[in-house]
C-alpha cells in the first residue's frame, strides 16, 4: 500500500522541479510511511511513498521495466500476484523482486490494459511509457484506492493518490467546485470523475484515463458492475469467500480484522481465523452512548472465534478533537462523523504494529443487507397490499429505538411513497431528501447556483443502458455501489481514515468473483422477504454461533451533535462558525447557521436533518480552511533521503537504491 | 377562539418558528400561510411535524389524515387538533 503522484509535460524539454516532487511525496507520506522514491525523466516526474507489505526489503518504487523503459508507480495490492507471476515466469519473463508491483508492470508491458481483467485486487496506478509520452491512470473495479488528476492549460497532467498531492505540486490551487459540493450534500460524496475541487478529477472506479503528449486520449471503464446473471453460480459461496479471505491474508506483515459485531465482519473474522496460522488480532470501536455501542456483540464474537481483541473507546471528546484531521485526510465536506472513530481505530491498529486489516465492507451492497433494499420491496408491496407493507415497515429501523415506535403515519408515508414513482432513482430519494437539508443552509446565491446543476440529472444521464432492464433491487444495488460505496464508504470512511495512519483495509466481499457470484444468485438468496443476506447467513451458520449468524443489522453510526457542543468542546468549533470564517468560505447563510448553532447548544436540534446539517457545515468550514486557496508554502517538502532515485535527465541515467 | 385553540395555535407557531423558520430569515409566516408553498417544511420536516402533533396532543393521526388540509399551515393544524380532540 502506498501513495503515488507525478507530473507529466507534453514537452520533453519542460523541466520538472524536484522540489515539487518532494512536496508531493510529503503530502502523501502518511500513506507510505516506510519511505519514498522518485523518478526524474525528461519532462516527467513520478513519486511513490511506500507502506511495505510484499517484499519489504526490495519492492521500492518507481519501478522501471528496464533502464529508460516503462515505469510504474502503484498503490494497492494484487492478491493473485503469485499465480500471475508463475504464469509469466513460465513464459520467460524475468523478475527481480517478489513484489506484486513488478507483476503488474510485466503484465502491462506484455499485454497492455487488456491484462487488467486478470488482476484480483485493489489498486490505483500510473503507468508511464516514456517512448510514447503516454501516461495511463487506472483504478480498481470498486474504487477501493483513490486516484486524482488535473489537466493543466498547457496540456501537462498532474496526478496523485490524494488531491493534496496535486495542490502540493504548485500547479493547481484548490478551489471549491460547487457542483461537487452539491453532490456531497446530495449523495454523501462527489461522484467520480467529479470532485469537490475545481479542475481536479478522479479516475472512476473500474476506469482508466490515458494521457498522451498533452491530451487525454482515452477515458473509459475497463470494468463495470452489471446485473446480467447468465446462469446459476458455478462456485460454492463458502469456498469462494474462503479463497477471497485467504488471498487477502497474503502479506509479509501481520494482519488483523475489524469487528463491528455484525454478520459481515464476524464472518470475515471467522474465516480469517481458520485460514491463518497466526494469532488473529481483532479491532473494534466502542461508544459510551448505548445507541451506538456494539461492544457486547463484538466481545461475544471475538470470544467465540478466539481472537486477541482490542477495543477503542471513541468518546465524544475524541471525536471532536480528531474531526479536523479527518476532514483534512478526507478532503471533502462530510455529512457524518462516522469516519472519525474509524480514524481513531486505525491509529490504534498502527500502534499495535498491524498494517493490514480485513473488514466486512461490501457485503451489504452485494447481498442486499441495507434497510434501503427492504424499502424497495415494501414500496412495491405497498401498491398491492398497503396494509401488509405498513406492518412490515415497522420492522425496519428498529435500531432507532423507542422513538421509532412513535414513528407514525407520516414516517411510513415518507418511506413508502418517496420515490415510488421514480423507476430510476426511487430507491435513493429518501436519502437524497434527508441529506438535502444541508443545502437549506446555503446562502441564497449559492443555492441558486447549485439548483442550476441538479446532481440527480447527471446521475440519470449516466445510468448504464441496461439499467431499466434490471430489477428494482438490482438498480438499487448498482446505485449503492456507485453513489455511496465508492464516493463515501470506501473513501472518507475507508481508505482515507485508514491510510491516514498507514493502515491498509482489505475487503474480501469486494473480490470481483464474489460480486459475480452475488449477481448470479437468485434474488431470494440475497433478500427473502424481510430477511437479508440469506446466502451469507447460511455460510455464517456453519462458522459462527447461531446468535451471531442470525443477528439483525445495526448500521454503524457515531455521535454527531454532542461532540461539538459539549462543555469541553475544542476551540476550533467556535472559530470555524465565526462570522469571519463563514464569510471567508462564502457558502453558508450566517443567520441560518446561527439558528442551528443556537438549537444545538440548547440541546433542541432534532434528529437526522439537523445532525447532517451541522456536520456538513463544520466539515465544509474545516475543509475550506485547511485546503482551499493554499499555496505551495502550505506543503512542506519531504526531507528524508529517497529509497530510490532514478534520474534519466542526465546523459548517463543513474539509479540509486539506498539499502 | 377558545382558550384551547389559543394554546394549540401558539404552541404550533412556536414549534414551527423554532424548528423551521430559522432557516427562512425574512419570512413573515401568517397562520394561514401554506408551509409547502413557502418551502418552510421539507419532506422529513413534515414527518417531524406530524410526530410532534401526535405526541404533544396525544392524537392518533391516521394515514389518510396526513394531508395539506390538516397539516399544511398553522391554521390547518390548529383546526385538525381541535377536531380530533372534540371527536375524542
Amino acid at each position: 500500500m502506498c501513495g503515488i503522484a507525478g507530473i507529466v509535460h507534453p514537452d520533453v524539454a519542460e523541466p520538472v522541479a524536484e522540489q515539487a516532487l518532494l512536496r508531493m511525496a510529503r503530502a502523501i507520506a502518511h500513506r507510505g510511511p516506510d519511505g519514498f522514491g522518485l523518478l526524474l525523466d525528461a519532462g516527467a516526474g513520478l513519486v511513490s511513498s511506500r507502506l511495505a507489505i510484499f517484499d519489504v526489503a526490495r519492492g521500492w518504487q518507481p519501478l522501471e521495466a528496464s533502464p529508460g523503459g516503462d515505469v510504474l508507480v502503484y498503490n494497492g495490492e494484487v492478491y493473485n500476484h503469485p499465480e500471475l507471476r508463475s504464469d509469466l515466469v513460465a513464459k520467460g519473463e524475468p523478475f527481480a523482486t517478489t513484489c506484486d508491483t513488478e507483476v503488474v508492470l510485466r503484465l502491462l508491458e506484455r499485454d497492455g490494459v487488456s491484462s487488467l481483467d486478470r488482476l484480483n485486487g485493489q489498486f490505483a496506478f500510473a503507468w508511464w511509457q516514456p517512448q510514447r509520452r503516454r501516461l495511463t491512470l487506472v483504478r480498481d473495479r470498486f474504487g477501493v484506492r483513490p486516484l486524482y488528476h488535473a489537466l493543466l492549460e498547457d496540456g501537462s497532467l498532474v496526478f496523485g493518490s490524494e488531491a493534496k498531492a496535486i495542490f502540493a505540486s504548485g500547479a493547481v490551487v484548490a478551489e471549491p467546485d460547487l457542483a461537487g459540493i452539491d453532490e456531497a450534500f446530495t449523495l454523501w460524496g462527489a461522484r467520480a470523475p467529479r470532485t469537490v475541487f475545481l479542475g481536479v478529477r478522479q479516475v472512476p472506479p473500474g476506469g482508466l484515463v490515458v494521457w498522451e503528449r498533452g491530451r487525454i486520449v482515452e477515458e473509459r471503464a475497463w470494468w463495470a458492475p452489471a446485473y446480467d446473471p447468465g446462469g446459476a453460480p458455478a462456485d460454492d459461496l463458502e469456498a469462494l469467500l474462503r479463497d477471497s479471505v485467504r488471498l487477502r491474508l497474503r502479506a509479509d506483515v501481520p494482519v488483523g480484522t475489524y469487528l463491528s459485531g455484525g454478520l459481515d465482519s464476524s464472518l470475515v473474522t471467522a474465516l480469517a481465523q481458520q485460514e491463518t496460522d497466526h494469532e488473529l488480532r481483532t479491532f473494534s470501536i466502542a461508544f459510551a452512548d448505548p445507541r451506538y455501542d456494539e461492544r457486547a456483540h463484538q466481545e461475544a464474537v471475538a470470544s467465540a472465534i478466539g481472537t486477541r481483541h482490542h477495543v477503542v473507546d471513541a468518546s465524544i471528546a475524541d471525536i471532536a478533537r480528531a474531526f479536523p484531521e479527518v476532514v483534512r485526510h478526507a478532503e471533502t465536506p462530510l455529512v457524518r462523523t462516522a469516519p472519525v472513530p474509524l480514524y481513531l481505530l486505525a491509529r490504534e491498529v498502527r500502534a499495535q504494529g498491524i498494517t493490514v486489516v480485513a473488514t466486512g465492507e461490501g457485503a451489504d451492497e452485494l447481498f442486499w443487507g441495507y434497510e434501503l433494499f427492504k424499502e424497495v420491496v415494501l414500496r412495491e408491496l405497498h401498491v398491492s397490499d398497503p396494509q401488509r407493507a405498513e406492518e412490515l415497515l415497522e420492522q425496519l429501523y428498529s435500531y432507532l429505538g423507542p422513538r421509532a415506535a412513535r414513528r407514525g403515519p407520516a414516517w411510513r408515508r415518507f418511506l413508502l411513497e418517496t420515490g415510488a414513482e421514480d423507476a430510476e432513482l426511487g430507491s435513493h430519494l429518501t436519502r437524497v431528501e434527508a441529506t438535502a437539508t444541508v443545502k437549506a443552509f446555503f446562502r441564497p446565491e449559492v443555492a441558486a447556483e447549485t439548483r442550476a446543476q441538479e446532481p440527480l440529472d447527471r446521475l440519470r444521464g449516466e445510468l448504464p443502458s441496461a439499467f431499466l432492464r434490471w430489477s428494482p433491487l438490482e438498480r438499487a444495488a448498482w446505485l449503492e455501489l456507485r453513489t455511496l460505496l465508492e464516493p463515501y464508504l470506501l473513501s472518507a470512511q475507508g481508505d482515507r481514515v485508514a491510510m491516514a495512519h498507514g493502515v491498509e483495509g482489505r475487503f474480501p466481499f469486494l473480490d470481483h468473483r464474489v460480486f459475480a457470484h452475488s449477481v448470479q444468485l437468485p434474488p431470494a438468496r440475497k433478500l427473502d422477504g424481510m430477511r437479508e443476506k440469506v446466502a451469507l447467513r447460511d455460510v455464517a451458520a456453519r462458522v459462527l454461533p447461531p446468535a451471531i449468524a442470525e443477528r439483525g443489522k445495526q448500521p454503524y453510526r457515531a455521535p454527531e451533535i454532542a461532540p461539538f457542543f459539549a462543555p469541553d468542546a475544542p476551540g476550533w468549533v467556535e472559530d470555524v462558525l465565526s462570522s469571519s470564517a463563514l464569510a471567508e468560505t462564502g457558502l453558508w447563510d450566517e443567520t441560518r447557521v446561527a439558528g442551528l448553532v443556537r438549537r444545538c447548544r440548547a440541546g433542541r436540534a432534532s434528529g437526522m436533518r439537523e445532525s447532517m446539517a451541522l456536520v456538513g457545515i463544520l466539515s465544509t468550514q474545516l475543509w475550506h480552511r485547511e485546503l482551499v486557496g493554499r499555496g505551495v508554502d502550505h506543503y512542506p517538502r519531504e526531507t528524508r533521503e529517497p529509497r530510490v532515485r532514478i534520474d534519466r535527465r542526465v546523459e548517463t541515467p543513474t539509479e540509486e537504491v539506498v539499502a | 377562539m377558545t382558550e384551547v385553540t389559543g394554546d394549540v395555535r401558539g404552541e404550533i407557531r412556536a414549534y414551527v418558528e423554532e424548528n423551521f423558520l430559522y432557516l427562512h430569515p425574512g419570512v413573515e409566516l401568517r397562520d394561514e400561510d401554506d408551509f409547502l408553498t413557502l418551502g418552510i417544511v421539507d419532506s422529513l420536516g413534515f414527518v417531524e411535524l406530524v410526530e410532534e402533533v401526535q405526541s404533544r396532543y396525544g392524537v392518533q393521526v391516521e394515514d389518510v389524515e396526513i394531508t395539506e388540509q390538516n397539516f399544511g399551515s398553522i391554521d390547518a393544524i390548529t383546526g385538525y387538533v381541535e377536531r380530533k380532540r372534540s371527536a375524542a
